[in-house]
């Protein structure tokens, strides 16, 4: 990967950090949701655990490369995950 | 066979593209991370630095808490509410802290009409305001602690600084994936093999401290946890407040009613929260005072020695009154901790940030580990510069000469400029007069003017030049630390090792340590640029030569 391409990168810093940020947040909605624990005590674990899901997410993204799969991919994992993470808070508790 | 060389080529690439992400990532935010990683290994030391920062502190007199009588510390809260009922009666919020250890005044705040914090420090017996000639108002090592987590910038200073953790994480988890020979490289160092030597230099450091690293990145993510990741609060609860206050175990904020209300003796109130909690308090808050609302929070001592080697810490004791009517609220018991698992596993990852566990050893630790910490930034920093001055990487295009010289203008200011600052810090304590208004604020402006000065030193001179100029005014401010002190306060080391004030001598060692490394530094340095300059300007005339 060089710095000829300025706008692919910037799309691609942008993805990992606004997608990534997202994801992480969606993933937490979606642990909170899940874990078999009081709704405060799910919901700090969920974000103590959320700089590690935040971590991987930009790992993945720089991994990729590819800003547009990169877009694609943590988005449409937000919607899926944070979309069922609230229908999950919605259902369970 | 075709398998395994495309699992090695995939590999590879991955491997590249960490490689990438770690040098560009990493240099962008070292000059941030530096400055944070530098003012919060200072600042393990806060209470130290407060201490030789406030040298008129022995002009009021020696106040042990612990061995306190009820008396003293009741008609410490009368001098303090006496003056607050006198000066802001109409205000949203009172403290009065007790004498202490670390300040043997009393100390008051209280948030003035135009919202901001006002800070007043009453002498213990006569109850009158200590006047400026008594006192060097300062933030102390709190400075330190404050640039080291929002820059002095409020919010914004948050959020930017676990922006720039974040990037940390990140640089530290893709440089332990492009490192393949993590062990073997922590016992190689290749002296006075430029480039090689500092890359051996970036990595020992990293590895000598990664796991510390790893831990103070992501607990100091997790301090500002309900700030940084809200997703969840906002997905199950109304309103923030409520997950806040089932949290805490603890009654919700009394929002305001305007009605006018008197509050009763802060006195008296201390008193039944002593007697409930079964041990002295320490200060006492109230919110609203005036307002029929009015909540009075007494909290108990602070007992270090009672947490030393608990992660957990408990609690030291709170009983929370109705202000008004004297009821009683709330009790949390001292020496309990009565709040859920998980809160519990934040607050240990916030204790093992803060480093206040385990006494001086800890302390001491930490110090060392981060100090390894900033030289693994400085030196990742540095290597980036010496790799491309050798052979130019050509990265942005005809822009790149200029590009290079911004990065190590900024590499200057923020390495040695900032380490200048620090020092300079000490030395503003002792040379801006007591009496000047707002003073603690401006000890910070100064600093902050300094690093602007070495940031406009290191435009204007040649790269070489500035780094060796710096480090020697860094030298000097360091070794003549303990001569000013003498000059300006009649103070100095002989007469802290008399009195056994061993927080001062260690302070004023440690600055002189720096110092006479400072100073072998320089001389490493002058001896290295001598044989590079010639080298260098050979490369280069081949190179253009060739072009």
């Amino acid at each position: 990967m060089t710095l000829s391409y300025p706008s692919r990168i910037v799309s691609l810093v942008l993805a990992a950090t606004f997608g990534g940020y997202l994801l992480s947040s969606a993933v937490m909605i979606f642990i909170a949701a899940i874990l078999p624990l009081s709704r405060a005590d799910a919901v700090i674990t969920s974000a103590l655990l959320s700089f590690a899901v935040y971590t991987a997410a930009i790992i993945w993204a720089f991994a990729v490369k590819n800003a547009q799969r990169v877009w694609l991919g943590l988005l449409g994992a937000t919607v899926i995950i944070g979309g069922l993470g609230l229908l999950l808070t919605e259902w369970l508790r | 066979m075709s398998k395994t060389t495309d699992l090695s080529i995939e590999q590879g690439r991955f491997r590249q593209s960490m490689a990438w992400l770690h040098t560009w990532g990493s240099l962008v935010a070292s000059w941030a991370l530096f400055s944070i990683f530098l003012t919060g290994t200072i600042g393990v030391f806060d209470d130290a630095i407060t201490h030789w920062m406030t040298p008129e502190r022995a002009l009021i007199g020696e106040f042990d808490p612990a061995i306190s009588t009820q008396e003293q510390r009741l008609s410490a809260v009368t001098q303090g509410e006496n003056f607050l009922r006198n000066v802001a009666p109409q205000s949203h919020f009172w403290r009065i802290r007790l004498p202490s250890e670390a300040d043997p005044a009393i100390g008051l705040s209280w948030e003035d009409d135009n919202a901001e914090v006002q800070q007043r420090r009453l002498h213990p017996v006569s109850g009158e305001l200590i006047p400026d000639q008594q006192q060097r108002e300062t933030q102390g090592g709190h400075h330190f602690v404050h640039m080291h987590f929002e820059f002095h910038a409020g919010m914004t200073g948050i959020w930017l600084v676990g922006f720039f953790t974040m990037i940390m994480l990140v640089a530290l988890v893709s440089g332990i994936i492009i490192h393949k020979r993590i062990f073997k490289d922590f016992f190689t160092f290749r002296s006075g093999k430029g480039q090689r030597s500092w890359l051996d230099a970036h990595n020992a450091s990293s590895v000598l401290s990664l796991p510390f690293q790893l831990m103070i990145a992501y607990s100091g993510l997790v301090i500002f946890v309900s700030i940084y990741m809200p997703a969840g609060v906002l997905a199950n609860y109304d309103k923030p407040q409520s997950f806040f206050t089932e949290v805490f175990n603890q009654p919700e904020h009394r929002p305001e009613t305007g009605i006018e209300a008197e509050v009763l003796s802060l006195t008296e109130l201390f008193k039944q929260g002593e007697l409930l909690m079964d041990k002295p308090g320490s200060f006492i808050n109230v919110e609203h005072p005036g307002d029929s609302s009015a909540v009075a929070k007494v909290f108990g001592l602070f007992e270090q020695e009672k947490n030393n080697g608990r992660l957990l810490f408990l609690s030291s004791g709170q009983v929370i009154f109705d202000a008004v009517t004297g009821e009683m609220i709330h009790i949390e018991e001292p020496e309990t901790f009565d709040k859920s698992n998980a809160f519990a596993a934040q607050r240990i990852m916030r204790t093992l940030h803060f480093a206040n566990f385990g006494g001086y050893t800890v302390r001491w630790i930490y110090f060392i580990l981060g100090m390894a910490g900033t030289i693994m930034m400085a030196t990742g920093a540095i290597l980036f510069m010496v790799k491309r001055r050798q052979k130019s990487l050509n990265e942005f295009g005809a822009q790149t000469p200029k590009v290079y010289r911004a990065i190590e203008v900024l590499n200057i200011s923020a390495i040695s400029g900032l380490m200048v600052a620090c020092v300079a810090y000490f030395w503003v304590n002792r040379l801006l007069p007591l009496d000047v208004p707002e003073r603690a604020s401006w000890e910070i402006k100064l600093f902050f003017f300094i690093w602007l000065g070495s940031l406009l030193h290191a435009a204007l001179r040649p790269a070489s030049r500035a780094w060796i100029e710096q480090l020697s005014l860094f030298a000097a401010l360091c070794l003549l630390l303990p001569i000013l002190n003498w000059l300006t306060t009649g103070q100095h080391l002989i007469s802290y090792f008399m009195q056994g004030d061993w927080l001062n001598v260690g302070l004023e060692l440690t600055v002189v340590l720096f110092g006479v490394l400072s100073v072998c530094s320089i001389k490493i340095l002058k001896s290295k640029q001598h044989k590079a300059a010639v080298q260098a300007s050979k490369l280069y005339k081949t190179k253009s030569e060739a072009s």
